[in-house]
């Protein structure tokens, strides 16, 4: 095994961010989508981190503290929104809502 | 790392993604899973690029494959409950990669938050969608959790993403600025350091044999080459000693973070605290029942 590296940590972040990339676009269920939102965010989080321990500065750690703040508000609104869609024609599919008018 | 391996490797693992997408052929299950696992395996033995940070390597293999599988878990489970509980193992084993990274605060934060609070929202909200079978037939998924939309373009579209991102990192990673040495760091903490009186004054009581008081009324670390050095006042003689400032002063992880935050970033800080109150009340006029109100009442 070879020793770690910055680009060990950027691939697997890079890889987990396709992998929720291709969620959000093939899932059809709304709560699932923005489960793969999150999913990226994390990717992100994971890159922000390598980058900054490999720099010796915090400042990457400080970034994931916003990031984990827009996402708790992301989180709380996309899921205010679902519950709100779902009372109106009760599905989650997404495709339900692809005309956004009044229903 | 040759830019075939990474091509070919890409390519790979966008068939077994595909596979594992579409709901059909199950046979192709396990050929996708080996074929994933096989394409993941080569990029990460042909990456041998010069170690810039070493580590117990053993465990990021593990948390990264744990990480990586459990993330496709999630995008191919039919049921969303199952996939909200295979995005907390992501979150869980991205964890442990932030501890590999020295991150420790934001490796428990990370679980607090996200595990705890933001995923126990999504599997509320999961459980409240929740529509029953009806009578007469068993448990059938909806149709738009079995079928996916599009899997073979979302696919070849993410993974030529996957192949730009991985060709940019592996190209641009040796070219970056050399990280600095342990030396280098432990001095930039010492400074820190001196933005802390009352931390260096209260280790240098405990480990410092006699310790009277600092020299100064504003004690401070004084750096010579790459050792610090305070000047103290012993117990029961006057004169002004030099000694090796204790380690044990050093700031840890969740201090260093706390001081970049508030010392750093206070604007950002303030920021995000608007952020989570505007989202706060979003959510409480989303979840409000419509209430109509007359324009003619009084």
């Amino acid at each position: 095994m070879t020793t770690l590296s910055l680009s060990h940590f950027l691939l697997t972040s890079a890889i987990i961010f396709v992998i929720g990339l291709i969620g959000f676009v093939t899932r059809r269920n709304m709560i699932v989508m923005f489960l793969c939102t999150e999913l990226m965010f994390q990717a992100a989080a994971i890159a922000m981190i390598a980058f900054g321990h490999y720099h010796g500065d915090v400042s990457g750690q400080v970034f994931v503290i916003f990031i984990l703040t827009v996402a708790a508000a992301e989180a709380a609104l996309a899921l205010g929104l679902v519950v709100l869609l779902f009372r109106r024609r009760a599905t989650l599919s997404a495709e339900a809502w692809s005309e956004l008018g009044e229903a | 790392m040759p830019a075939n391996v990474l091509y070919i490797s890409c390519v790979l693992g966008a068939i077994a993604i595909y596979l594992l997408l579409r709901p059909r052929p199950a046979a192709l299950k396990p050929v996708a899973v080996i074929l994933g696992l096989g394409a993941l395996g080569w990029v990460f033995r042909s990456s041998s690029l010069a170690a810039a940070v070493d580590r117990p390597n053993l465990f990021f293999y593990i948390f990264s494959l744990i990480a990586i599988a459990s993330a496709v878990r999630m995008i191919t489970h039919r049921k969303p409950v199952y996939a909200a509980l295979y995005f907390v193992m992501v979150v869980l084993s991205s964890a442990a990669l932030f501890l590999l990274l020295e991150a420790e605060f934001m490796a428990f934060a990370m679980i607090i938050v996200y595990a705890g609070a933001i995923l126990i929202t999504y599997l509320f909200v999961l459980m409240l969608a929740h529509q029953a079978p009806q009578p007469g037939e068993d448990e059938s998924q909806p149709d738009y959790d079995v079928i996916p939309r599009e899997p073979a373009a979302a696919v070849a579209v993410g993974f030529i993403m996957l192949a730009l991102l991985t060709d940019t990192i592996f190209q641009g990673v040796p070219q970056m600025r050399p990280p600095p040495s342990p030396q280098q760091l432990q001095a930039e903490s010492w400074q820190i350091v001196n933005l802390l009186p009352d931390r260096i004054e209260r280790s240098a009581r405990r480990e410092i044999d006699g310790f009277e008081s600092f020299a100064n009324s504003d004690p401070s670390v004084r750096m010579v080459g790459d050792t610090a050095y305070i000047d103290v006042i012993m117990t029961g003689s006057p004169q002004v000693v030099t000694v090796e400032a204790p380690l044990s002063a050093l700031p840890e992880n969740v201090e260093r973070v706390g001081l970049a935050l508030v010392a750093e970033f206070p604007v950002s800080l303030e920021l995000a605290g608007v952020i989570l109150l505007m989202a706060m009340y979003g959510a409480v006029i989303f979840a409000r029942r419509q209430s109509e109100i007359s324009e003619t009442a009084s």
